[in-house]
């Protein structure tokens, strides 16, 4: 099986330069008018080759995982007997090659569809298959020079394997990085498509339309990553947070910032003809950020938790970020007259703006992140000492940001595109703004001091905001249906339904709005977080907050994989019994490695998080660490929303029935053909 | 054995890649009559959505007045330009 991967992986390579090659010979000789489409067509299909060939390497490793092929060097060094089955077809994604595999497997899984789509667009995504097939030459380049998967271990054979780390035998982890890289990858797709419409001078905005159901499933992969990051945090390393602004936590962001950033400005693009500069820049710089994470991830130029990933082929990234700029530029300057606007921006107060605001804040949020992740390289590369940027400056300069973030959330939908008046704004806004004076003056009767803390202030701030946008995603909702209602005679909800799925898109996108609200209240729990930690021998009893924790018990267990430790506590809240929980510590045989076992008792109102931090040795008592994280659940329940948003969005809509509706025509040189009209749910 | 499934594999890739005589699509380039259309297209989209908004009360009548006339501009310039095109072509 090495044997075969290996030469699968070198096939891979060949016919990725096949397709980058000849793909590019047959656009230049269509482009100079020599007919070209058999050459075309082969490069083509050597693209739809590269995913058999890479799904053949990939099938060969998790083969010899599965099959404790030990003679390969990275089954040697991911694996062992003892590990369950899912770890085992896991260890694909575990290290660095076998990641690298990954991405390269995902990879040409994307380029797959997108050949097999071609007859969308012919000349277009010939063009993105070409480009495609130079990302595809570096990944397999890498894996065929750099970071080989099937390297076999020299001498003789060891009788099992070193274990695959602690931290990532753990089922979220099993799913987390896939997620992750199907987001990372993913953004090559839309970025082939606009790179290819630049090349070409693409007229109009139709890439746009075929690349965007590819964005959002990448988006909403990439979301699902990192929320599964965060979730795999707080249940594993075992600290009482979700999110500690390490690097590679960081890195995922970079992306999902500008990406987010993209999905919005599309839209003035696609209706308005506008910022078409921006958003090819926006996409490439997505791309160009998903590299740039894996290189963090992969370099080690970073200190990380992730540190398990880290290795040399940091060079290979830079040169690959370095040339895909050039490049990028290079066609930019070559034919930036193509992306020039068809409009200006006419007002302020419009829906245009609200987007532009919104980019920008998402890119200097970006922006402030990249800065303070890479401030410790750049600091010891030009002082020669790193200095490391901690969660305060990340929170400092962040949170600020998320609040003004959250404020056009609900502010935008109601501005018109174009230009909105005061009468508009008055219209639209005295509902929303209620909602949120209302909100904030209970939370202030309830003991919320926003004058005393500024972390009381921002809590305050987020929810009294998330109100604002709810207030305004119920009232379009609403408003929306009762004119369904008045044209079917259904009532209000079954309209709202038709109204969502007749504009899946702006609806989905609302309860995607709706999702980061819930998923920002439960980050604003966080203000009211405590913490405590003690001793705790048989039948002693600790208090925090409401919560009476009493040691019932403290044992161990060992099996061939690992031996655990664990604590038994009753847990009393008010006095009433609410369970027992079981938080322990592993230790991982093979890899010599300890992991802590969260026990979490999750409610919507909070979390009772607890933690068995080790035996104090001089007394032999556990020490429990304990933590009571109000509205964390509202996080988890937030992104299930973001992601039911998400895919309601991609729905194709069910066209509107045809209900006449007189529209007047303005007297112009050319009559409008359009007299009756469908009711829409508008855009 | 392993040589010879690799082989194999190569052999059925690079015939799936060279195949003799498969049909293909031509790569050509959009008419500007195909982007008119498709710009048509969006520009009626954004005159269903303003009516939309505007029957849901989102809009003040002299907002919607405004809107829709630059639209509606807008559509006439393009549908006069695919006329134009489209009475060039029955000429030729």
């Amino acid at each position: 099986m090495p044997l075969f991967g290996s030469f699968a992986l070198l096939f891979a390579l060949v016919l990725s330069a096949y397709s980058l090659v000849f793909g590019a010979i047959a656009l230049r000789q269509q482009a100079v008018g020599i007919p070209s489409d058999r050459l075309a067509e082969t490069a083509r299909r050597a693209g739809i080759a590269i995913w058999v060939a890479v799904a053949g390497a990939a099938f060969a490793l998790v083969w010899s995982a599965l099959n404790n092929d030990f003679s390969v060097a990275y089954i040697l060094h991911h694996t062992n007997r003892d590990l369950p089955t899912p770890y085992k077809f896991a260890a694909l994604w575990s290290g660095q090659e076998g990641s690298l595999l990954f991405w390269a497997l995902l990879l040409s899984t994307y380029g797959l569809v997108l050949r097999l789509r071609h007859k969308v667009d012919v000349k277009l995504t010939a063009h993105a298959s070409t480009i495609l097939a130079a990302v595809q030459l570096f990944f397999l380049l890498l894996l065929n020079f750099a970071a080989r998967p099937f390297s076999l271990v020299t001498g003789s054979i060891p009788a099992d394997g070193n274990g695959l780390n602690p931290l990532l035998q753990y089922p979220e982890m099993v799913i987390h990085p896939p997620m992750l890289y199907l987001g990372y990858v993913g953004f090559a797709v839309p970025f082939a498509f606009a790179l290819g419409a630049l090349i070409m001078k693409y007229p109009g905005e139709k890439w746009i339309h075929i690349t965007r159901r590819w964005t959002m499933v990448t988006w909403c992969f990439l979301t699902c990553g990192i929320f599964l990051g965060a979730h795999w945090a707080y249940s594993v390393l075992g600290w009482g947070g979700y999110w500690g602004w390490d690097p590679v936590e960081n890195a995922s962001f970079f992306p999902w910032l500008t990406g987010t950033a993209f999905l919005h400005s599309v839209m003035m693009q696609e209706k308005r003809g506008m910022l078409k500069t921006w958003n090819v820049w926006l996409i490439f710089s997505t791309f160009m950020l998903s590299i740039l994470g894996t290189f963090l991830t992969r370099s080690g130029v970073v200190s990380s938790v992730h540190a398990f990933a880290q290795s040399s082929i940091g060079e290979w990234f830079m040169w690959f970020l370095g040339i895909v700029l050039v490049v990028c530029l290079y066609f930019y300057v070559r034919n930036r007259d193509h992306l020039r606007s068809e409009h200006r921006l006419e007002s302020l107060l419009s829906r245009e703006s609200s987007f532009l605001f919104q980019n920008l804040v998402l890119l200097a949020s970006c922006f402030a992140i990249l800065w303070g992740t890479l401030f410790p390289v750049l600091s010891e590369w030009i002082q020669g000492h790193k200095v490391t940027v901690g969660p305060p400056f990340f929170n400092r300069v962040n949170i600020p940001i998320a609040m003004f973030l959250l404020l056009l959330t609900g502010v935008g939908p109601l501005l018109a595109w174009r230009s909105t008046s005061w009468a508009s704004l008055k219209r639209n806004f005295a509902i929303p703004v209620t909602a949120a004076v209302v909100t904030a003056i209970i939370l202030m009767a309830f003991g919320v001091r926003p004058w005393e803390d500024a972390a009381h202030f921002y809590s305050l701030m987020a929810i009294s905001l998330g109100a604002l946008v709810t207030a305004t995603i119920v009232s379009e909702f609403v408003r929306g249906g009762r004119v369904i209602a008045r044209h079917t005679g259904q009532n209000l909800l079954a309209s709202m339904v038709t109204l969502t799925r007749r504009n899946t898109r702006r609806y989905g996108g609302y309860i995607v709005h709706f999702g980061v609200v819930v998923i920002v209240i439960g980050l604003a729990g966080a203000a009211f977080n405590q913490q405590k930690e003690q001793e705790l021998g048989f039948h002693e009893q600790m208090q925090i907050g409401p919560y009476t924790l009493i040691c019932d018990n403290y044992t161990q267990e060992d099996n061939p994989n690992y031996s655990i430790e664990y604590a038994i506590l009753n847990v009393y809240k008010n006095g009433k019994p609410i369970g027992q929980m079981f938080p322990a510590k592993k230790f991982f045989k093979a890899s010599q490695q300890p992991d802590t076992i969260v026990a979490n008792h999750s409610t919507p109102i909070e979390d009772l998080y607890v933690i068995y931090a080790g035996k104090n040795l001089d007394s032999d008592k556990p020490i429990i660490k304990v933590f009571i994280n109000p509205l964390v659940m509202w996080i988890w329940t937030g992104v299930w929303v973001l992601i039911f948003g998400t895919v309601v969005a991609m729905i194709p809509p069910i066209s509107a029935a045809a209900v006449p509706f007189v529209q007047r025509v303005r007297p112009t040189a050319v009559a409008l053909p359009v007299h009756s009209e469908p009711v829409e749910a508008g855009d | 054995m392993t040589i010879g499934v690799c082989v194999l594999f190569a052999a059925a890739l690079l015939a799936y890649v060279f195949a003799p005589g498969v049909a293909f699509e031509r790569a050509t380039d959009k008419p500007r009559l195909v982007y008119l259309e498709e710009r048509k297209q969006v520009i009626y989209e954004n005159l269903r959505d303003l009516n939309f908004d505007f029957n849901a009360g989102k809009y003040p009548a002299e907002d919607y007045e405004s809107l829709r006339n630059s639209l509606e501009a807008e559509a006439a310039e393009v549908l006069a330009e695919i006329s134009a095109l489209q009475e060039t072509a029955q000429a030729v």
